[in-house]
């Protein structure tokens, strides 16, 4: 049987410079996995390999046995990945509504049509609606996303990664920006809403890196350095001396 | 949901405007409305490139001229055709030539979109005037209006009034097929990669693949109200498919404004109205459109609708209703 993910011996160097030497770890279906790492250990690279919106320079994106590697990211997203970004990345001058309803009718194959208004469909709006309640945005449902506070942008975010139905989700520090409170609506949201589906995240805060992981995977030097539990990963000597190090 | 009916109501009235207008217009002038509803389409392709996906074209009159120009040599060339196929062998050529330049062109954006698709123009303006043979070159192309056959019946569309007739019906349909185009899947899509590409990128959508069809959409539009304008004035020149064609379109759309569907059917409005009038009083009546255009882009960036919108929402303002629903609604 093959793996459900596996990160293959993934290489990736910009005009020369190694970001990437060799990533190479296994994701399980339906865990949650952390990847972690000191700043510049290439994790934001590696993010961005997955998803699709870098190639790698060598190496292999293997997604239930397919290699995933080098296809563009509105390919991957039919495979059924999808990520969210560090940068909030929404649509702006649009409704909380709109914002979700792209990524619905994309999911059912209504993207280009000349003829059919994605707004009338009761499906879809009904879809839609179910991710903004999900996502705690159904008071502001008619706002346009730049009305938000910080703390709803970044739910929106979520919701929108959440909009085309992924079995795989990536998030790339939901939690960057918040405050503690904020940060721990955030984890219970994640909890919730990856539920049933694998999830990889990228976290600089270990508070939830730890109450959300599954298993925990440390890139370090553009190398996993280790890919365990949490509980191992706390008492690797080798995870220590890279944190020490930093330090 | 009131919004929507109420633009229903505002396409109704207008077309019941048009309707009674050979009764109150006198000749010259419904020959000058019927322009400006050809205009008015061609325009109002303009902008769904322009101001619904941010693409700055200094090509669409290649679409215009291809479409005038094919109307009008089918129509030499063929005997017995009637108006509507001339038409449609326009709409099916200019449909075929957007989608190979645009082909060529879909990875390119801003600066570089622009300039190729000023490099074109110049292409199909050289192509123009050098295959005199086919095009008249210099002197243009006569040509006479053929009959509209409608299946049961021929029906004669050579006075000014019946022409009118058939633009109001066949470009007003066609420019409230646009109207609705920018509330569709696709007319969204348009809108949103505008707004985050990336994001659509991510989110499954093939933006190369919304740009080569949108491309290939607004010139097949320009292309029809190319084949009117040569069925309306009985005579294509090779200014048809000139870049000064491309300026027309480019200066009815500043005029009216970007922001709003309806700010560049305004444009053409005024541009028509203006160059007819300007045109009486001085042969350098190019001179004071570009003045004009200078003015509207230094003063009211925003054009005419934009002007408009502001000065509703301030009276909505004071009459203390604060309804800033539909005029926020419609510049989308």
């Amino acid at each position: 049987m093959s793996d459900y993910l596996h990160i293959k011996d993934i290489h990736k160097d910009f005009s020369g410079l190694q970001v990437l030497t060799g990533v190479d770890f296994k994701v399980v279906e339906k865990e949650r996995h952390a990847v972690i790492g000191p700043n510049g250990a290439g994790k934001t690279t590696l993010f961005n390999i997955i998803s699709g919106k870098f190639k790698a320079s060598s190496g292999a994106i293997l997604f239930k046995g397919e290699d995933l590697s080098g296809k563009p990211p509105h390919m991957l997203n039919r495979y059924g990945l999808s990520r969210s970004f560090q940068i909030t990345n929404v649509f702006s001058e649009l409704s909380v509504f709109e914002n979700i309803l792209t990524g619905v009718r994309s999911r059912y194959g209504l993207r280009y049509n000349f003829f059919k208004r994605p707004d009338h469909n009761k499906d879809f709006r009904e879809k839609t609606e179910a991710i903004i309640e999900e996502v705690g945005l159904k008071d502001v449902g008619d706002l346009p996303a730049s009305a938000l506070s910080y703390g709803q942008q970044r739910a929106l975010e979520i919701g929108i990664t959440l909009s085309t139905e992924p079995e795989l989700i990536l998030l790339d520090e939901p939690t960057a920006g918040m405050t503690r409170e904020e940060t721990g609506q955030a984890i219970s949201l994640i909890d919730r809403v990856t539920a049933d589906r694998t999830l990889i995240i990228i976290e600089h805060d270990m508070d939830v890196v730890f109450s959300l992981a599954d298993t925990i995977s440390v890139l370090h030097y553009g190398k996993i350095l280790a890919s365990d539990t949490p509980d191992e990963i706390r008492n690797d000597q080798r995870v220590k001396d890279a944190y020490l190090g930093e330090e | 949901m009131k919004l929507k009916t109420n633009s229903y109501i505002v396409i109704i009235v207008l077309f019941l405007l048009g309707a009674v207008m050979p009764l109150v217009l006198r000749r010259y002038n419904l020959f000058m409305l019927t322009e400006i509803i050809i205009f008015a389409l061609y325009a109002v392709s303009y902008n769904l490139l322009l101001g619904y996906a941010g693409l700055l074209s200094f090509g669409h009159a290649m679409f215009f001229g291809l479409g005038a120009f094919v109307a009008a040599v089918s129509i030499i060339h063929i005997p017995g055709l009637t108006l509507l196929s001339a038409v449609i062998i326009s709409l099916v050529i200019t449909t075929i030539t957007g989608f190979l330049i645009g082909g060529l062109l879909l990875r390119h954006k801003g600066a570089y979109f622009a300039l190729l698709t000023m490099a074109f123009n110049a292409l199909f303006y050289a192509v123009a005037t050098k295959w005199h043979s086919v095009t008249g070159g210099d002197d243009g192309l006569s040509i006479s209006r053929p009959e509209m056959d409608l299946g049961f019946a021929s029906l004669s569309v050579s006075s000014v009034s019946s022409f009118y007739y058939l633009i109001l019906i066949v470009v007003g349909a066609s420019i409230v097929f646009c109207w609705y185009f920018t509330h569709t899947a696709m007319g969204k899509t348009v809108l949103l990669m505008r707004e985050n590409e990336e994001r659509m990128k991510f989110l499954g959508y093939n933006t190369n693949i919304s740009r080569l069809i949108l491309f290939t959409f607004t010139g097949a539009i320009a292309g029809l109200a190319g084949a009117f304008y040569t069925l309306h004035f009985q005579f294509v020149s090779i200014s048809a498919i000139s870049i000064d064609m491309t300026t027309a379109v480019l200066l009815m759309v500043f005029v009216g404004g970007t922001r709003t569907f309806w700010g560049p059917i305004l444009g053409a409005f005024v541009y028509i109205i203006f160059q007819n009038y300007l045109s009486d009083i001085t042969d350098r009546w190019p001179l004071f459109m570009g003045l004009i255009f200078v003015f509207m882009v230094l003063y009211v960036p925003g054009g005419l609708s934009q002007t408009i919108v502001s000065i509703r929402q301030w009276f909505s303002g004071r009459t203390g209703t604060q309804d800033n629903g539909p005029a926020k609604a419609e510049e989308t």
